[in-house]
């Protein structure tokens, strides 16, 4: 990068190609220049952290505003509105209370059950296995996808081993990525001889229900579950009273 | 669409909507998940204030993955969210209640909190230290620019100005950002 003035077209020229806003033959010419001109590159990059830092900026005005709207409305529509849209209560009454009883009672209940595995204790000076417990270290720090990313490199060597999987999964769920975690559950809280039975049942069963599969959730036998047997019950039992 | 560095597609509209900055998108993420977080956060010991400023730094995280392309392609956003929200909650009473303790840092540990995974509230804090450099005029119109995209015919139009105008401004902005990283840029290089 030049410390020199940026001239106003290459600038915008810049400009363009970050907000995609070239044709493709620009487009393309322009890649061309990029390959063969580091400098350009370089003001490339630059640009595209500027424009970001703007839109930062601009997106925690919007946040701090609809926070500001929340907080005065406290959290529900404000009586104007009320007034101004009481025709269309009733229908939305009836859509609200589907919306109510259907993925909303079961993100709820998701929210209120669900907390991530804590981990296997590690013992930083005694382990055979540093990777893993490198891994161990990150998920129990929050890091997730960096634990995930190790373990998942294991699991590629040691494709047999329940732990991996088990902690993939449990990575998975605590990013929020439901749908990835399930299919790695699912053959362990079907494998008796596993130790990760009870709990491979009960992230699976509450990933089903967080994804909308409540009849999955439903014949998943989690009362088994010498721990959490009482929770999983009262939780069917909120389903079936539906 | 800015920043095309997002390599997976991502399935959900509020997700997409995120990535353009829809104003529409932003607040069905927030309406939708907020009081979640805000029941966790009461529950533990925090306040509403603390649960807004938890779940709006929340919605940054998930922002700047997106941009990033860092989420998984089926990724929830709403169980992302309630997850990053509660860490950071949970960080907060964390230090709150161990501020006095004695803290024994493993080597390993050390090494395992700087890995690339951990950048993005680095990330945040040098994109706010950029932002906050620019005065109250150059952010009206960048914002509209780059956050609202709108087009420089608008912007002209609601701020009573030119459009050429606007068009040099929004230049000289950018410019004056890029001399002060020249600037640190020159110091770093000198301290050397």
């Amino acid at each position: 990068m030049s410390n020199g003035a940026l001239d106003r077209t290459t600038f915008e020229a810049i400009e363009a190609y970050v907000l995609d806003r070239m044709s493709a033959a620009e487009r393309a010419g322009f890649e061309q220049r990029l390959a063969s001109d580091p400098a350009l590159r370089a003001e490339l990059d630059l640009e595209r952290e500027h424009i970001l830092a703007v839109e930062l900026g601009g997106l925690q005005r919007t946040l701090q505003a609809i926070g500001e709207v929340e907080l005065r409305n406290g959290g529900g529509p404000a009586w104007g509105g009320l007034l101004k849209y009481a025709a269309g209560i009733a229908l939305l009454i009836g859509a609200a209370l589907w919306w109510m009883l259907r993925p909303p009672a079961n993100e709820r209940l998701f929210a209120e059950h669900f907390a991530v595995d804590p981990g296997l204790p590690v013992a930083m000076s005694v382990t055979d296995d540093p990777v893993f417990a490198d891994a161990m270290v990150s998920f129990k720090e929050g890091h997730y996808a960096e634990a995930r990313s190790r373990w998942t490199s294991l699991l590629k060597e040691r494709p047999g081993s329940d732990t991996l999987q088990y902690y993939v999964a449990a990575a998975l769920m605590a990013e929020g990525d439901l749908p990835g975690a399930i299919p790695l559950l699912e053959p362990l809280a079907a494998s008796p001889a596993s130790p990760f039975l009870h709990k491979a049942r009960w992230y699976l069963f509450l990933a089903y229900l967080r994804t909308g599969e409540t009849d999955k959730a439903a014949a998943l036998p989690v009362e088994e579950d010498p721990l959490r047997g009482d929770q999983a019950r009262a939780i069917k039992q909120q389903l079936k009273a539906r | 669409m800015p920043t095309p560095a997002h390599s997976r597609p991502l399935a959900d509209d509020r997700l997409i909507g995120l990535l353009r900055n829809d104003p529409a998108s932003i607040r069905a993420l927030y309406t939708a998940h907020f009081g979640t977080v805000r029941r966790f956060v009461l529950a533990n010991s925090g306040t509403g204030d603390d649960a807004r400023d938890v779940f709006q730094e929340a919605i940054t995280v998930l922002w700047l993955r997106a941009r990033d392309g860092t989420l998984s392609t089926g990724t929830d956003p709403g169980a992302l969210l309630f997850s990053i929200a509660r860490n950071k909650w949970l960080d907060t009473v964390r230090s709150a209640a161990h501020r006095h303790m004695n803290v024994v840092h493993d080597q390993r540990m050390h090494a395992a909190a700087v890995e690339p995974d951990d950048g993005v509230e680095d990330r945040l804090a040098r994109l706010r230290s950029i932002y906050e450099r620019l005065d109250d005029k150059c952010r009206t119109v960048l914002d509209r620019f780059y956050f609202q995209r709108k087009d420089l015919s608008t912007i002209a139009h609601e701020l009573g100005v030119e459009e050429e105008s606007i068009r040099t401004i929004k230049y000289r902005c950018m410019m004056k950002l890029r001399a002060h990283r020249n600037a640190i840029g020159g110091e770093d290089h000198e301290q050397a």
